[in-house]
């Protein structure tokens, strides 16, 4: 990223900060919003009005200097809205505070189109109410709101207007000793209003006196800190006016200056990167594993002709190498991780919305925000997430007349939780509405030519495979309008093409879970080795549950499948040499790799297991190669590449294949 | 590999330099700028459920490359990989794909106008993929597109 | 950090100030030679605090060393600009603020006489 002294280029190259930045905004707008609105009709938060007020102060300014024009509109309109309100010449009631709500989306909308480079909805009708909203306030106040003419020692009152003040501060190494600093004197100022502005001074005797205009509608505590080298009065018209003037043009710099700094946070340990950059890391990290496997398989070629001693000088050196490198590939994949919190920190808001769209009252818990999970994940996996919820709310959770009948609170519950198990981590959502209609979801599929077990009974497998399956919906048009069916299937994509899986469980009546299984890292993975006729293939170490030697004469056909006695029930088994057409040679015993759980679970025979290794994935995108079963390849010391199963996929093909869903214990 | 140059009927006609191979005793060309690199091959992964003229993947400078079996391509029998075979990765529109190639050791420069179009004459699996015919002296070399190679997929994948 | 890569000043005490504020209230105080600044302060900006510096004669010829992580060259030439008497990045090594002390200090003592 780079600084530019011309306009254009500047603004352009700044997008990707801008969106950055915009979004963390957004994300205090909300905040904001919610706290408001739980205290619409009694006295409104202070901290939260601040928040909001600075936060569309800073939208404006940012998207002033990437020219994103309706952005600023609205951050500007709103921004004067806030103002009246902080003034207090402006009441907020559960009416006009839904100007504000449109005026959020409509920014979050315009942001959203910009970075997709979509054509701007149209502004005008709500940058008109806000407008509206805005002038509503100052118009019967505006005389009144900068000339404060009261007795300072007013005592503070709910509502009471904010007025500007002078407060001056002269520093003393008395002062000091005491502790009163002009920092603590700032931060006493912050607390009972907003500074404004701070100009040293200095004195003709030499030292320095610190002049703060602070905004606020209650002085009283001033008075108590006379002692404190702080003297205070109103602030004239005239000086309101010019610092008024002074701060508008300040916000420009500043704002340009925060943009050229924004790689830096000075006051805190963080460093923004470029995701680009890290993954040119865990390849580079990705290299360094594969070639210190090259220097394990060459060292065992040399040990007949290497000295003893030599050899194990040699071997210890390899140890520690991989040592290292594990802890190396570790420490950049940390870099990489973020609380998953990120995906649910917008969830209250939409939440909020949706469940006002639908006439349904919900209220949501979050579980689980700190869990890590790769930023990738993160980015891949909000708008699935999004779409549960979605589902959840429009067609889970009941309305509360429904819910009352039955017997359960108004508010419907959304549970959204994540946990990390092992090598991956656990996002579960989950709602106590009404579940999901089996019934109507097994006619559905009949009639779809599916077939399905006249006794009701579905796995969940099975319910999910329905669920997704493009074309199907129970109601159908309110289905389309949310989405479901469509973009079910492409949750489950989503989820599957990043190697985790999606699991449903749901109790009629009581609601519906779902359980999204994901990888807690991506480029490197340990994986079981499988030779298969004269082929090797990868089975990444995540999927497998466990790996069990099999008798040939333990095999029992079933109908088109294997079964295998497995922890005292069967295990439907898998030929993978007949799955990939590989010429291969019967022997007496097998290996077999178990994947999947209970209902799902599958036992993949293979020829024998050579052992775990850890892997560097490598994407197959060329579609000539992108087969279901095959999620990568990887490669093991000597240049073969050697593939990548996608266990999921073959569970799938597996019962696709059978055309029969059944229940099979396990 | 020899560079040879094929003096052109009118001297101002342009010019461009391919890449000869020979697949099944016939000799192809492609232009040499879609060539990224040739390499020498001796493994190649097979992928279950490909199209049947995939031959399989190769790593390629790091890069999993899928690699087209020219003979399949071609209707021809498949044959054994030898120390002549030859992989010749291809980019089209982003993509990099290898063609295994019985042999390929000419860098050729053909004018324009030595290319005439394929005629309906030439028949078999290859005709689709010709841009044109070269003559260059006693020899014909059919010249080849990559993007009918590596584009037009007969059997849809699932 | 800095005290340390300084510590082999012996005649010199210092004064640690957690902000631009704080700086200047120091300065006000104290017979100050020579300041240590980052830029990046949450109650006023670096800069700022130079500019404030220079505008007083009594500051104007203070000694200060911007200390930053900001390399480049705009940020270099605000700061210079602004009236910052050196500019350095971290991470520094402790030697060349060391230099760069002597040296500017050497320097007013020198303009002094």
């Amino acid at each position: 990223m780079s600084t530019s002294g011309q306009d254009r280029p500047f603004a352009d190259g700044f997008m990707d900060d801008y969106f950055a930045e915009a979004d963390e905004h957004m994300v205090a707008v909300r905040r904001s919003l919610m706290a408001l609105e739980s205290a619409l009709g009694s006295t409104l938060p202070s901290a939260a009005l601040e928040d909001l007020f600075r936060s569309f102060h800073s939208l404006k300014g940012i998207s002033a200097m990437v020219e994103l024009r309706e952005a600023e509109l609205l951050a500007h309109h709103m921004e004067s809205c806030l103002r009246a309100v902080r003034q207090g010449t402006l009441t907020l009631t559960t009416a006009n505070f839904e100007v504000l709500v449109d005026g959020v989306r409509m920014l979050e909308h315009v942001i959203a189109s910009r970075r997709t480079s979509t054509p701007q909805p149209l502004v005008d009708e709500v940058v008109e109410k806000l407008d509206a909203l805005g002038r509503s306030g100052v118009e019967a106040h505006r005389p009144a709101a900068l000339t404060a003419t009261d007795a300072s020692n007013e005592p503070s009152q709910p509502g009471a207007r904010a007025r500007l003040l002078r407060v001056t501060f002269v520093p003393s190494p008395q002062l000091v000793e005491r502790g009163v600093k002009v920092d603590t004197v700032r931060a006493r100022l912050m607390q009972i209003g907003e500074v404004r502005n701070v100009t040293p001074t200095v004195l003709p005797g030499g030292g320095i006196s610190f002049e703060f205009v602070v905004e606020t509608s209650d002085a009283s505590p001033l008075a108590q800190w006379k002692d404190d080298g702080l003297t205070y009065g109103p602030l004239d018209a005239a000086a309101a006016v010019e610092l008024r003037g002074a701060e508008e043009a300040d916000a420009a710099t500043s704002q340009e200056r925060r943009l050229t700094e924004l790689t830096l946070t000075g006051s805190s340990n963080v460093v923004r990167v470029d995701l680009a950059r890290l993954d040119e890391l865990m390849r580079l990290v990705g290299e360094m594993v594969v070639t210190r496997s090259r220097l394990e398989d060459t060292l065992r070629r040399v040990e007949a002709h290497v000295p003893f001693q030599e050899w194990r000088a040699l071997q210890d050196h390899s140890a520690r190498l991989e040592r290292n490198l594990r802890d190396l590939r570790e420490g950049v994949m940390r870099v990489r991780l973020v609380p998953v919190g990120e995906i649910f920190r917008r969830m209250p808001f939409v939440v909020r919305d949706l469940a006002r769209d639908n006439g349904k009252r919900v209220k949501l818990e979050l579980t689980g925000h700190s869990t890590e999970i790769d930023k990738f994940l993160v980015e891949r996996m909000m708008d699935p997430v999004l779409h549960i919820v979605r589902n959840a709310i429009s067609h889970g959770i009941e309305t509360p007349e429904q819910r009352i009948a039955a017997g359960k609170p108004a508010d419907g519950i959304i549970r959204l939780g994540a946990a990390t198990a092992g090598e991956t981590v656990i996002i579960e959502i989950a709602d106590d509405g009404r579940g999901i209609d089996i019934a109507s979801v097994a006619q559905r599929a009949r009639t779809l030519g599916l077939v399905v077990p006249d006794d009701g009974g579905l796995e969940s497998r099975a319910l999910l495979d329905i669920i997704c399956a493009s074309g199907f919906s129970t109601r159908d048009h309110a289905d389309r309008v949310s989405g479901r069916g469509v973009g079910m299937a492409v949750v489950r994509d989503t989820v599957e093409g990043l190697g985790g899986i999606l699991a449903v469980e749901s109790k009629p009546g009581h609601g519906t879970t779902f359980r999204l299984t994901l990888p807690l890292t991506l480029a490197i993975t340990d994986a079981i080795i499988s030779h298969v006729g004269d082929q090797i293939f990868a089975v990444p170490q995540t999927a497998v549950r466990e790996v069990v030697e099999v008798d040939e004469n333990l095999l029992h056909a079933f109908e088109r499948n294997e079964l295998m006695p497995y922890r005292g029930g069967t295990l439907p088994m898998v030929r993978l040499s007949e799955m990939f057409s590989i010429s291969a040679v019967k022997r007496p015993r097998y290996h077999a790799i178990v994947v999947g759980t209970g209902q799902t679970a599958l036992g993949l025979i293979v020829d024998r297991i050579a052992g775990q290794r850890e892997v560097v994935v490598k994407t197959i995108t060329d579609p000539l190669i992108r087969v279901d079963g095959v999620s990568g390849a990887t490669e093991l010391g000597d240049g073969r590449v050697v593939l990548i199963l996608d266990v999921a996929a073959l569970s799938r093909a597996r019962r696709q294949h059978a055309r029969v869903i059944t229940g099979v214990s396990a | 590999m020899s560079e040879t140059s094929v003096a052109a009927p009118e001297a101002a006609a342009a010019v461009q330099s391919y890449i000869l191979f020979g697949v099944a005793g016939t000799t192809y060309a492609i232009r040499s700028q879609q060539v990224l690199h040739i390499e020498m091959i001796d493994h190649v992964t097979p992928v279950p459920n490909a199209p049947v003229f995939v031959e399989g993947v190769v790593f390629s400078r790091g890069q999993v490359v899928p690699v087209i079996n020219l003979r399949a391509r071609f209707g021809f029998e498949r044959a054994a990989i030898t120390l002549r075979s030859r992989l010749l990765v291809v980019q089209h529109e982003g993509r990099r794909v290898g063609l295994l190639a019985d042999e390929s050791r000419e860098f050729i420069r053909i004018s324009e106008t030595a290319i005439r179009p394929p005629q309906e004459a030439i028949g078999g699996l290859s005709g689709n993929y010709l841009e044109g015919v070269a003559t260059l002296g006693e020899r014909i070399v059919l010249v080849l597109s990559v993007r009918e190679l590596v584009e037009t997929v007969p059997n849809a994948l699932s | 950090m800095v005290r340390a890569a300084l510590g082999s000043l012996h005649d010199a005490t210092f004064v640690e100030a957690g902000s631009g504020l704080r700086a200047i209230e120091v300065l006000g105080m104290e017979p100050v030679q020579m300041v240590v600044l980052d830029l990046n302060m949450p109650d006023m900006h670096g800069l700022d605090v130079i500019r404030f510096l220079r505008s007083h004669d009594r500051y104007r010829d203070l000694p200060v060393i911007v200390l930053t992580t900001r390399g480049d060259d705009t940020s270099r030439h605000a700061a210079i600009e602004a009236g910052a008497s050196q500019y350095l990045t971290k991470p520094f090594a402790p030697s060349v603020l060391l230099s760069s002390v002597r040296e500017l200090l050497d320097a007013r003592v020198s303009r002094r006489r």
